[in-house]
């Protein structure tokens, strides 16, 4: 078991980067290209617009692996504002601001700042080269 | 700025908070489920032998854990078994994307606990502790 993790950890935080900048992909995709279909989309220049955009072009940096540290580094904090400005306001505890969502994502990328994105990215690729 | 060599320092204590406050978030839905704290209308006197009531109970016992940091890898791992349960039983029904069925959480943290299931908890965990003395 512990040789399995040793070997195979860093390619667990590439999934783990791919799956979460997908779920990312997939807010913005929703909000700036109809797919898949939202019942109700925020005007591109409202605080939900904006957030909308870092999703659909973080999200897609993340999947890829692509200039991974500064863009979560900035999904991190995107995040954090999130939380404070959409959710905090309504109630304390995350299960009933409907936040939990910010929170994770906000650490999640806050880690990937730190872990990089693992060997399964372009960036891998890139220093490969 | 030299994102690598921040990162090879601080990366195992970023690890060990994000164990902590995906363990508060799960612990979080343990409590509303079982305890009824915080009060959530849904989970209102939800029987502890229901399908809901044995998720909150892996919440419960699971999130505790988590946040301490102890047994942390095979508790990740049954956590993850969960949250992809979660998923299929309870969202995935409602629609294929996560941005329609709400399933987001699940998925973020059933990937989550894979990875922490790999890389343990981190150096601030009671695991890390008994290491050292151990």
């Amino acid at each position: 078991m512990e040789e399995f993790c040793a070997r195979w950890h860093s390619q667990f935080l590439s999934i783990l980067r791919i799956m979460t900048g997908l779920l990312f992909l997939e807010h913005g995709t929703g909000k700036y290209l109809g797919f898949p279909h939202l019942p109700s989309v925020p005007p591109p220049l409202s605080m939900g617009g904006v957030g909308g955009m870092l999703e659909l072009v973080g999200g897609a940096l993340i999947t890829l692996g692509l200039f991974t540290r500064p863009v979560a580094f900035l999904l991190s904090g995107e995040m954090a504002v999130a939380y404070f400005y959409a959710h905090a306001p309504r109630a304390f505890f995350p299960v009933l601001n409907m936040g939990e969502d910010a929170v994770l994502f906000c650490f999640v990328f806050l880690y990937i700042f730190f872990a990089g994105p693992g060997p399964w990215s372009l960036d891998a690729m890139m220093k490969r080269k | 700025m030299n994102f690598a060599a921040i990162g090879a320092t601080w990366r195992p204590h970023v690890l060990s908070i994000l164990r902590i406050v995906a363990g508060l978030l799960v612990l979080q839905y343990g409590l509303a489920k079982l305890v009824g704290w915080p009060a959530v209308k849904m989970f209102e006197n939800l029987p502890w032998l229901s399908l809901f009531g044995i998720a909150g109970m892996f919440e419960l016992v699971g999130g505790v854990l988590l946040v301490l940091g102890l047994f942390t890898q095979p508790v990740a791992f049954i956590l993850s078994g969960e949250m992809a349960a979660a998923y299929f039983i309870e969202h995935f029904p409602r629609g294929f994307f996560p941005v329609l069925n709400h399933g987001d959480l699940a998925v973020a943290l059933c990937f989550l606990f894979l990875y922490l299931a790999c890389a343990g908890g981190g150096p601030w965990s009671l695991d890390a502790v008994m290491r050292k003395k151990g």
